[in-house]
């Protein structure tokens, strides 16, 4: 990030008032001059609109997606973002790391422990009451000389009055003044970026639980002050789920590959996986429309933790090879030459995991001068990796365990599972949860769908910043719209409102064709769920699709039932075939495997439709369908807010087709 | 509407032996959890779309389904032409005719520049940023390096294959760059303006007194379109309009004053004769030059005039102004009636007569006086002449005698 100058900073960063229009962003500019704020406690990502109108995580000055939350003083200079995260090294003292989660708290609020112990100690705001502030060092640059007049000349001379030095002071800052500091360079890489001044902002936070309304009230402050027009602040999952609704996730591109297309109804689970903690979502899609079904926050599960397990591995084999002792996580307090050593292990391993994410190869860790003068060059493999990381993995799975048995869903219920944070890049997370929740064979992942590397759509660390900017597109359009409905819609995105508290329903709605085919016995033929359970009220739906019927009769008939989904466990011996294999492995296989299977259980028939298709056709030239008569149905079901049921069946093709409706009272 | 999930599954037919059971008249959906039981999240533009049904449509999906077709009419009426993702600040895509295509880059000087760039719905109103925008978008789709790929062969001899015969295809790409150097320099183009090829056409069209008279035209329906036009070249900006029939004395004097005092930037170097600059000639250079200034100052002050005239015209047509007379006239006559109606009007004779009576006099006096000092003055004057010729005459004497 760039170096400012420590005294100007204020003064020199000059942003134009928000929501000023610009000649660039008149209403035919249809890129939208908005940003999304992916505003975490270690690290920080923006995005914006490009110009193929896609939201794009973007870079900042220097080159990084992932701008690290920190600010550091240095003399004169400020570092915001990576390179003030190179000063915890040398300039720890001066160097403020953590600040988001602190925002909006008060000073006895915070417990002793959560103290970060590298960076700048958090103090008692000298003359503030109860606030958190951090006091740093630095040098102030001396007042510019007097005006030189005829009574302060002393004596004429032809060499210019050398400027005099910079003193050195101590500078209080507040949490809020930090968060400003921050805010205000990434509104700047984004505007840089775009080349017009940015209108709208959304910026992520945590749920309700972790992070209430006074630190909200405290951000939005911030971000006022920093230049930004906050249009809103979005839940994390709340900005994955804007993301994820779009056309872009479900792309037909991977779907032409083989994949198995999204389904609009879907059950989503949301793993955030950060440095610093997990927090769990459980999400119920339903055509874009959806609620958190149950979510689950686990602090002091993440990245920081696995970065400890390296950290020791490598320092184990520092000393291995270079006999020179090293004590680390934690380094012993009088000994400083440890803590710097870790301080410089804890930046060398950020590179090190990175590489682990993006290739199966093994991934280096080099460190110059680590200690006593002798440098350090190690490696890891994926495998070694997930070992050491073993029990963080197995932590995020036991967790998401227990959010599913809390909320009363099976595993196998779960369609999709998407990664957010860092440390959810870490394709050994994904096969370890898979094996351990117990998921579906089919569940789509970001890693089986290959849409998390080589900037795919699917890449955790961007996904809450393009949600946003997604989110944030659409508030601008709102905002710029005159209408009043549009204004009262907008008023309704504010957070608690009334209008967010829906209906749902409990059960699954289907039609069910009946046959008498082998595959079908359990219901008596062929099911199509239409309103899947856990979906808002009121709701539409239309399924389309062919009906083959008597050449006599024409008749199309089928009833509308009401059903429970369930899973059936069987338990199947796997078959012995490994006649080559030692005794002793046959005999620890022997254990059964559970095989689960989705059921469907008729709950109560709400309707039933007999009638005389009149469009249907004959099927022409070869093969198994030959002369057979098929029609195209269009089935609609409507389920009002109070819960009663429109279902109308509609033959479609032409104009005279059969038309049938049935009303179920609520 | 609705999005309609299309299945790809075809259900065999129903068995003849199939009869429709019948239905509980009770049986009704489970009830769905209470309000307030599941929270929306507020994302995505079908959370939007539940808002409107909820806040505005009473959750009634077909009035959604007609504001929602609304809406979507209404912005593609008005996104209908830029659907290009950039912003081109309203340059747009002109049609380029055929006679525009043909121009020929050497006679560049008579070519209409915003033309040429497809700017002509703009012309002087163009920005600069608009004319970069517009200068860009010409040029990729004129650059000769596209052409070259583009144009096909028609000769199929061995010999000239892959030789682009079509050696004039960049002389439209010529005339583009001309037009982007004299529209990009702000004097060339100042210039250009003042002789704007659109602006001359329609000042061609100007009505003349007879015209005006003889049709009948309406007043203000004539001038303020023309002094519309002439306001462009007023380097005081914004410039007065002609106003309306109830405009107020002040308005129509302003307006009036200004236009008397018109400061335009208008000049005519555009029409400049060439200086042959190949010449060896100087004299021959400056006589050009010299019959340059002079044409240039010529159209000046006839363009000074042409205007002049205009407002004078539009001064004496001017229904407001005789009102305004009217007015004063009758204001005046009703300033009279309230002072002394009967004797004011005799004694204003009476009083104008002695006044009158009393300037001549007063004149006369004064010639008088001033004649008589005119006389006096000369004959001190000569006085004084007659003084200094004696004197020189008796120096000479003197120095005469001083010498023999």
């Amino acid at each position: 990030m760039s170096k400012q100058q420590n005294g100007a900073s204020r003064a020199t960063s000059v942003t134009p008032a928000p929501g000023t229009p610009t000649p660039a962003s008149g209403p035919t500019s249809s890129l939208h001059p908005v940003v999304g704020i992916n505003f975490g406690n270690s690290y920080a990502s923006i995005a914006v609109f490009t110009k193929e109108g896609l939201a794009e995580s973007i870079a900042n000055e220097d080159g990084e997606r992932q701008i690290a939350c920190a600010i550091s003083f240095h003399g004169e200079e400020l570092y915001i973002g990576n390179q003030a995260k190179q000063q915890l090294v040398k300039n720890a003292k001066n160097s403020i790391v953590g600040f988001r989660n602190l925002l909006g708290k008060k000073f006895s609020e915070i417990p002793g422990s959560e103290h970060p112990t590298l960076s700048a100690p958090i103090i008692q705001h000298p003359d503030l009451a109860d606030t958190i502030a951090y006091k740093v060092e630095v040098l102030q640059p001396a007042p510019s000389p007097l005006p030189t007049s005829a009574i302060t000349t002393p004596a004429a001379s032809h060499a210019p009055t050398p400027r005099s030095e910079p003193t050195p002071t101590s500078r209080i800052l507040t949490v809020h003044d930090v968060t400003v500091i921050f805010l205000r360079s990434l509104l700047k890489s984004a505007e840089d970026f775009l080349g017009k001044p940015i209108t709208g902002a959304v910026i992520s936070v945590p749920e309700a639980e972790t992070f209430n309304d006074k630190q909200r009230e405290a951000l939005k402050e911030a971000a006022k002050e920093a230049g930004l027009n906050v249009l809103q602040l979005l839940d994390e999952a709340a900005a994955v789920v804007s993301l994820t609704t779009t056309s872009l996730w479900s792309s037909e591109e991977d779907q032409e590959e083989g994949g198995q297309p999204l389904n609009k109804d879907r059950t989503q689970l949301v793993v955030d996986l950060g440095s610093s903690a997990l927090s769990l979502h459980l999400v119920s899609v339903r055509e874009g429309l959806s609620y958190v079904l149950s979510s689950s926050f686990t602090p002091n599960v993440g990245g920081d933790k696995i970065d400890d397990k390296l950290i020791t591995f490598f320092a184990a084999d520092f000393t291995k090879k270079t006999k020179v002792p090293l004590k680390v996580c934690p380094a012993p307090a009088d000994a400083v030459a440890d803590q710097r050593a870790e301080a410089k292990l804890r930046l060398a391993i950020e590179h090190t995991k990175r590489t682990i994410s993006a290739s199966p190869g093994a991934a280096t860790c080099s460190v110059e001068s680590l200690k006593d003068g002798m440098d350090y060059t190690g490696n890891i493999n994926r495998m070694r990796f997930d070992m050491l990381a073993s029990p963080i993995y197995a932590a995020v799975a036991d967790a998401i365990t227990a959010l599913l048995s809390r909320a009363a869903f099976d595993a196998h219920d779960v369609d999709e599972v998407v990664y957010v944070g860092g440390t959810g890049c870490l394709p050994g997370l994904d096969n370890r949860i898979c094996l351990q929740a117990g998921f579906r064979e089919d569940v789509q992942t970001p890693f089986a769908r290959g849409i998390v590397v080589g900037g795919g759509v699917g890449d955790p660390t961007t996904i809450i910043a393009r949600g946003c900017a997604y989110q944030a597109a659409l508030l601008d359009t709102l905002t710029n719209s005159e209408s009043q409905e549009d204004k009262e819609i907008l008023a309704a995105f504010e957070a608690g409102s009334e209008a967010n508290q829906v209906k749902a329903t409990t059960k699954t709605i289907g039609v069910l064709f009946p046959n008498d085919l082998e595959e079908n016995k359990e219901v008596g033929g062929t099911w199509i769920p239409v309103v899947q359970r856990e979906t808002a009220l009121p709701v539409r739906r239309i399924v389309s699709l062919d009906v083959e019927v008597e050449e006599e009769s024409k008749r199309v008939a089928f009833e509308v039932w009401e059903v429970v989904e369930g899973i059936r466990v069987e338990k199947v011996t796997p078959p012995k075939s490994q006649d080559d294999e030692e005794e002793e492995e046959e005999e620890e296989e022997e254990e059964e495997i559970e095989v689960k299977h989705r059921t469907v259980t008729k709950h109560a028939l709400l309707a039933a439709f007999d009638g005389k298709a009149k469009l249907a056709v004959q099927t022409k030239g070869k093969g198994p369908q030959k002369g057979k008569w098929f029609t195209r149905v269009e089935i609609q079901f409507v389920v009002g807010i109070d819960g009663d049921l429109n279902v109308e069946l509609k033959e479609i093709g032409g104009e005279e087709g059969l038309v049938q409706r049935i009303h179920v009272a609520a | 509407m609705a999005s309609v999930q299309v299945l790809s599954i075809a259900t065999p037919p129903v068995s003849a032996a199939y009869k429709a059971p019948s239905v509980p008249s009770t049986s009704r959906i489970s009830a769905p959890h209470p309000s307030g039981h599941r929270t929306l999240l507020p994302v995505g533009p079908a959370y939007i779309n539940h808002l409107r049904l909820s806040l505005h449509h009473s959750h009634s999906f077909s009035s959604l389904d007609k504001h929602l077709e609304a809406e979507r009419e209404r912005l593609a009426a008005l996104h209908g032409e830029d659907n290009a993702g950039e912003d081109d600040l309203g340059v747009g895509d002109e049609e380029e005719s055929e006679e525009l295509l043909a121009l020929d880059p050497k006679e560049w000087k008579k070519q209409d520049h915003y033309a040429v760039l497809g700017l002509s719905h703009l012309r002087y109103k163009a920005t600069a940023d608009q004319i970069k925008i517009a200068h860009r978008k010409k040029v990729l789709k004129h650059h000769p390096d596209k052409k070259a790929a583009t144009t096909t062969n028609v000769s199929s001899s061995l010999y000239l294959a892959g030789v682009n015969q079509n050696t004039n295809d960049d002389a439209f790409f010529k005339c583009i760059q001309k037009a982007h150097e004299v529209l990009t320099n702000p004097e060339k183009r100042r210039q250009f303006d003042s002789v704007d090829p659109v602006f001359l056409e329609l000042e061609e069209e100007m009505p003349t007194l007879a015209e005006f008279k003889s049709k009948n035209l309406d007043f203000f329906k004539t001038f303020g379109p023309v002094f519309d036009l002439y306001s462009r070249f007023s380097k005081a900006q914004p410039v007065p309009g002609l106003g309306h029939i109830d405009s107020s004395k002040d308005e129509v004097e302003g307006f009036y004053d200004f236009w008397y005092n018109f400061d335009s930037w208008r000049s005519f170097e555009w029409l400049d004769k060439e200086v042959n600059e190949g010449s060896d000639s100087r004299d021959d250079k400056r006589y050009t030059e010299k019959k340059n200034k002079s044409e240039r100052a010529r159209r000046k002050k006839e363009d000074t005039a042409k205007l002049r005239g205009l407002v004078d015209m539009a001064l004496g047509l001017d229904p407001r102004i005789k009102r305004i007379k009217q007015q004063e006239k009758e204001a005046r006559e009703a300033k009279k009636k309230a002072g002394n109606p009967a004797a004011a009007a005799k004694k204003t004779k009476q009083q104008e007569e002695e006044e009158k009576k009393k300037a001549e006099q007063a004149a006369k006096e004064k010639e008088e006086a001033e004649k008589l000092a005119r006389a006096e003055a000369k004959k001190q004057k000569a006085a004084a002449a007659n003084a200094a010729k004696k004197a020189r005459r008796q120096q000479r004497a003197a120095e005469e005698g001083g010498a023999a």
